[in-house]
């Protein structure tokens, strides 16, 4: 058996190992760990945003620094396409 | 890529005003509905791939080149960050939403609780989704547009 | 969490992973593609019964629609069937 068969079935498994038991702690659907927070988006979102829209109001107001940086990421790939396709003089 | 056959040509012709309407949609109710700027942005952008897909690159190009798509993209981009920072000039904080319960621009306040759709609502949100859904269209509709351009051509010059 | 809720997820998850095994095997890299797209579809749905809309318009748009016709854009400027 080769030396990187080997390397490869030891790393296998211990990932393996990981995921299976951090299937253990996973909690059950819809009961998140901490609700601090959801609770406070979900009661207060109407009164200091003004829109019904929880899950706008949140990426756009209460989490806008991520969607800026999502604005910077899409940025950087059309700038990254632009600069490889350029037109060759 | 060349263009395809009629077939496809009136399919598309047929299909794309449905897109257009549906995407724009959804990025002017997004502080309403599901969805939001990037997502009505990808709708927008897949009807565009879909006209570059039946007509050719070719011909999309001689419409729109892709300087004037990338100056869209930075006009969102620029547009987006004005409006925040407009709230740390009128509200006390980077992002704040300086327009909600203002009474002004899409300032009305919705009761608490279940309450019917006011699209008179959201402070800077609507403001928001349109930046990001501009520059979300002209972002993904150029990067597709250039790659179909570049490989259907060996040597491209101006 | 009802039983059809159940049986939905799971018939999705199952469907979602025989298409991406199937866009793994195939050597035909265009076939390929469009596996990856139903691939995607599927999550799409996935993310729609796991109630949220939002990420399934968002994956249905890029996924399905912009990233397959970005990869047959570059199997149009390369070659279409993998080499052994």
């Amino acid at each position: 058996m080769e030396k990187r068969t080997i390397v490869a079935v030891v790393v296998f498994a211990i990932v393996a190992v990981f995921f299976f038991f951090s299937i253990f702690l996973i909690h059950p659907f819809g009961k998140p760990g901490q609700v601090n927070m959801d609770d406070h988006i979900i009661a207060n979102t109407q009164n200091e945003t003004g829109t019904n829209n929880g899950v706008t109001s949140t990426v756009f107001d209460y989490r806008g620094f991520d969607t800026l940086g999502e604005a910077t990421i899409l940025f950087t790939a059309v700038a990254g396409v632009l600069m490889i396709f350029r037109r060759v003089k | 890529m060349s263009g395809m056959s009629k077939i496809v040509k009136t399919s598309v012709n047929i299909l794309f005003p449905l897109t257009m309407i549906f995407g724009l949609y959804v990025i002017a109710h997004g502080h309403l509905t599901p969805g939001g700027g990037f997502q009505g942005g990808a709708i927008v952008a897949s009807g565009c791939a879909m006209i570059v897909v039946a007509y050719g690159s070719k011909w999309v190009f001689k419409q729109i080149n892709e300087k004037r798509l990338s100056t869209f993209e930075s006009i969102g981009g620029v547009g987006f960050i004005t409006v925040a920072l407009l709230g740390l000039v009128f509200s006390t904080v980077f992002f704040g939403n300086f327009l909600a319960g203002s009474n002004l621009l899409f300032g009305t306040t919705p009761a608490t609780g279940s309450t019917g759709a006011d699209f008179n609502t959201g402070g800077v949100l609507p403001l928001m989704n349109f930046a990001v859904g501009v520059k979300v269209i002209a972002g993904l509709f150029v990067i597709v547009l250039v790659m179909a351009y570049a490989s259907s051509v060996k040597e491209w010059d101006t | 969490m009802g039983m059809e809720f159940l049986i939905a997820n799971i018939i999705v998850l199952i469907l979602t992973v025989v298409a991406s095994l199937v866009a793994v095997l195939l050597r035909d890299l265009l076939a390929a593609a469009v596996a990856m797209a139903a691939m995607s579809l599927l999550l799409s749905l996935e993310f729609f019964i796991l109630q949220a809309p939002d990420v399934a318009i968002a994956e249905a748009g890029v996924g399905a629609c912009l990233s397959t016709a970005i990869v047959i854009i570059a199997i149009k400027g390369t070659k279409r069937t993998e080499d052994e």
